[in-house]
């Protein structure tokens, strides 16, 4: 970092704020995916006024500026790939108000999920988008990438949660966004187009979000198929049996063996499980919605269906499944977690179509993911020293995306599309959507210092 | 490509499967207490990675402040999915620092002072503790350098506990159990160990009671020791020998327990202090991270000795925890643990800390003060 703008950074954040320091330059190379790049400082910040000094300065000196929360994503988003400026935002870790006569949280970007979740639980409320790294991801890293997690079958993703933002301009402007209201068709929704925005329009400091009473009642149960296409079946017709589970997620046979090494579940290692999750007020009620769903298992062909008898075997079960990528590591070191999402009618097809993917690719590729939401996690797990084990990811990863677009879905469900999917955009958008794009970014930060390089916008 | 590093060739698979989902980001205590990803267990494992990769060297003196910043209190381990013993690997990474000249001043300080002294802090004259030293004994009774001193009075109280229940035990002029030094890169000294082992088995005791659950390990796990075990000599941590006594007093205050990491994490050992204080104290409570997911006391893996601002730090982030669940006692059963967190303490804060050891045997003393008024 030239020194003159080194000074000017020290003169915003203090001596305390900022490092060029080689073990915070590597750790800010990566995030949870596959990619890696070297930033040329990193600063933690405090307040929005601090990022929008830092901002003006970047965009004068046309210095490329990396917003970053935990670090947990999972396609290069927060990777600085052309150098630059990482803003940590994890300093910015207050929880500012809860109001639960407005049923809102007003937040910083750098409060972790489950600290949100862990204030809100006295009253008997929850945010509802349940991302897998909970206890890790910080809730600006979950709008900024519009964030899914296991109960989105029911309760949708972070865009449907965010009532209003404090965003911080490329050029240094402070702009609210939204409302503290339920509802608001007041002007253009701005708060939206930054929700998913992957820090390329503006750094998001604060956030105003909708909370939820938690339905106190859960039942827990999981289902064993010895067929793959039986267990696409079930999920599909649960979805249109008249209920929604709270969760239903899919493991495939790679994926339970390596939770068991890591655990001492002792799950059943069957080709496919369906673990679910039905909530509600009453036990009766949770109970009802459960035994619509086992029959849906049973007509399927399921083999076995266990049903959880205590709360700390539901956790367990939860807890598992939360981690699966993670534990996947154990198997081999080297992987790339996709998230194709299809329409929920097509979850059969596409769980054929990853297997064949796997066979012609003769590369290995665990399956998990939110059957609910028609969203699969295949991880295609391969040495990364070995070329042409290189080859036949690289070869796998590109199918899959076309079959999830061949069959009406998309590249990417919750992960973004950071830099792991920026080249396949042009599969699932015409040309005029990838402009419009474009030209938005452009209106935001016409010097291209936010986050650039990432979702296929044009320089 | 061959390894270039002892580390790599140990543990290659192990660093490249960390798969970097950062889930040790919520328990590690020096990223808790700094958010600085580069501290915690991932941001050393990248580095690690990078150093294989032959992105970065070793001998870089930037890697000292991380590498030599983790309290191997083992939290990253018991949360990883991936698998990844990052306390092995962290060790392993220091003897190839060392080995190339690359250490922390503070570590490579305390190895020189135990080339010459028999105690870390580098002290003349041993405290006296007025007890029987080097004679014959059914149980040596094996302070460490902690307890002998700088909590010298945690360990009085245990001495005067141990008189109570009439237990026949020995002191002797031990030296430090040196296994600290293998945490930190370097190799332990033969002289010392030897010291220790001839002392103990001149006594002829049967038992080995450590009043420090590092060096319990250390003579238990460390092969150097193994000669006590070939001599039928059993090592317990004070804790697990007090494990069936009973002390016939009893407390209503509210107290609390914190694992300290070298008896919990790394040995095991919850539940035989959690069925002593059920005893002396039933109005017993559990702080939000407690047994395997405890927070740790940040003495830990030299960290107070070289970073004593952060190592205070995460003693504080500890304490918070007392006063959330409204403690008037914080008990725990590590002099390390006594000794930071005494440090740590606020005056605002009015808890007390002790060991239980320390806790039983004042209460027993009060106990027979008012049986003499």
């Amino acid at each position: 970092m030239d020194e003159r703008v080194k000074k000017a950074l020290i003169d915003i954040v203090g001596e305390e704020g900022y490092t060029d320091n080689l073990i915070d330059m590597v750790s800010y190379s990566y995030d949870a995916s596959e990619h890696r790049h070297r930033p040329s400082c990193a600063l933690w910040v405090e307040s929005a006024e601090q990022v929008s000094e830092i901002l003006k300065l970047a965009n004068n000196e046309l210095i490329p500026v990396i917003p970053r929360g935990a670090g947990t994503g999972l396609s290069g988003m927060a990777v600085p790939i052309r150098s630059g400026i990482v803003l940590d935002l994890s300093h910015m870790n207050r929880i500012i108000s809860i109001s639960i006569e407005d049923r809102m949280a007003v937040v910083q970007a750098g409060v972790i999920y489950s600290e949100l979740e862990k204030a809100l639980k006295p009253y008997g409320f929850f945010f509802p988008p349940d991302p897998a790294s909970e206890t890790v991801c910080t809730l600006g890293g979950n709008v900024i990438t519009n964030a899914g997690g296991l109960r989105g079958a029911k309760y949708g993703t972070t865009r449907d949660y965010v009532l209003g933002l404090q965003v911080v301009l490329p050029d240094g402007r402070i702009m609210r966004t939204g409302s503290k209201t339920m509802k608001s068709v007041s002007g253009y929704e701005l708060t939206r187009l930054f929700v998913g925005s992957e820090g390329t329009l503006g750094i998001v400091t604060e956030m105003n979000l909708k909370i939820n009473p938690r339905p106190p009642k859960t039942s827990t149960s999981l289902a064993t198929f010895d067929d793959l296409r039986d267990a696409g079946k079930a999920v599909s017709e649960i979805m249109h049996s008249g209920i929604i589970p709270s969760a239903l997620e899919i493991l495939g046979k790679h994926t339970i063996l390596a939770i068991n090494q890591n655990t001492d579940l002792n799950l059943p290692e069957v080709e496919v499980m369906l673990l679910v999750e039905t909530d509600g007020y009453t036990k009766e009620e949770t109970d009802f919605q459960m035994s619509i769903v086992l029959d849906v298992f049973k007509k399927n062909n399921c083999r076995e269906i266990k049903r959880a008898t205590s709360k700390e075997e539901a956790t367990d079960l939860w807890k598992a499944r939360k981690t699966a990528y993670a534990v996947l590591a154990r198997i081999m070191t080297h992987f790339v977690l996709e998230d194709i999402t299809v329409p929920m009618s097509k979850i059969p097809e596409m769980l054929e179509g990853v297997e064949a993917i796997a066979q012609r690719n003769n590369i290995r590729i665990a399956t998990y993911g939110h059957a609910g939401d028609g969203n699969l996690h295949p991880q295609i797990l391969y040495d990364g020293y070995d070329p042409e084990q290189v080859k036949n990811k690289e070869a796998a990863t590109a199918e899959l995306f076309k079959l999830s677009i061949d069959l009406g879905g998309t590249l990417t469900g919750e992960h973004g599309i950071g830099l792991s999917k920026a080249p396949f955009m042009k599969l699932e958008h015409d040309p005029v959507a990838l402009d419009m794009m474009s030209s938005i970014k452009k209106l935001f930060d016409p010097n291209n210092i936010l986050n650039p390089g990432k979702m296929a916008l044009k320089d | 490509m061959e390894a270039k590093y002892d580390f790599e060739t140990k543990y290659r698979k192990q660093v490249l499967q960390c798969s970097r989902c950062g889930f040790c980001q919520a328990v590690c205590p020096v990223y808790g207490l700094t958010l600085r990803p580069s501290l915690n267990a991932r941001g050393k494992m990248l580095l690690l990675k990078e150093i294989m990769d032959g992105q970065i060297d070793l001998d870089s003196e930037e890697l000292v402040e991380t590498l030599y910043q983790c309290t191997t209190c083992a939290s990253c381990e018991e949360n990883c999915p991936s698998g990844v013993n990052v306390p092995d690997i962290i060790k392993e990474a220091r003897k190839d620092m060392v080995h190339i000249g690359s250490c922390h001043p503070a570590f490579k300080g305390m190895n020189e002072v135990l080339q010459e002294s028999g105690n870390i802090y580098a002290e003349d004259e041993p405290e006296d503790f007025e007890r029987k030293r080097n004679q014959k004994a059914e149980n040596v009774y094996f302070i460490g350098c902690v307890g002998s001193y700088r909590e010298d009075e945690a360990t009085m109280s245990v001495l005067a506990l141990l008189d109570r229940l009439k237990v026949d035990y020995t002191l002797i002029d031990e030296v430090c159990c040196t296994g600290v030094l293998e945490d930190l890169g370097y190799p332990m000294i033969d002289k010392h160990v030897r010291t220790n082992i001839d002392l103990i088995l001149a006594t002829g005791a049967k038992t080995v009671i450590t009043g420090c659950p590092y060096c319990s390990r250390t003579f238990n796990n460390k092969p150097q020791y193994a000669e006590l075990k070939e001599k039928g000599i059993r090592v317990v941590h004070i804790i697990q020998f007090l494990k069936d006594f009973d002390f016939g007093v009893q407390t209503e205050k509210r107290v609390t327990y914190h694992d300290p990491c070298d008896l919990g994490r790394h040995c095991g050992i919850y539940d035989e202090p959690r069925e002593i204080i059920r005893k002396i104290a039933p109005n017993f409570v559990e702080m939000p991270h407690t047994r395997e997911n405890a927070l740790c006391c940040g003495a830990g893996g030299g960290v107070r000795g070289a970073y004593p601002k952060n190592s205070i730090g995460m003693a504080r982030r500890r304490l918070k925890e007392v006063e959330e669940v409204d403690a008037d006692i914080l008990l725990t059963e590590c002099n390390s643990c006594l000794h930071n967190f005494s440090n740590a303490k606020l005056r605002k804060q009015k808890f007390k800390i002790y060991n239980i050891t320390q806790f039983i045997s004042k209460l027993m003393e009060e106990g027979s003060e008012k049986d003499k008024a």
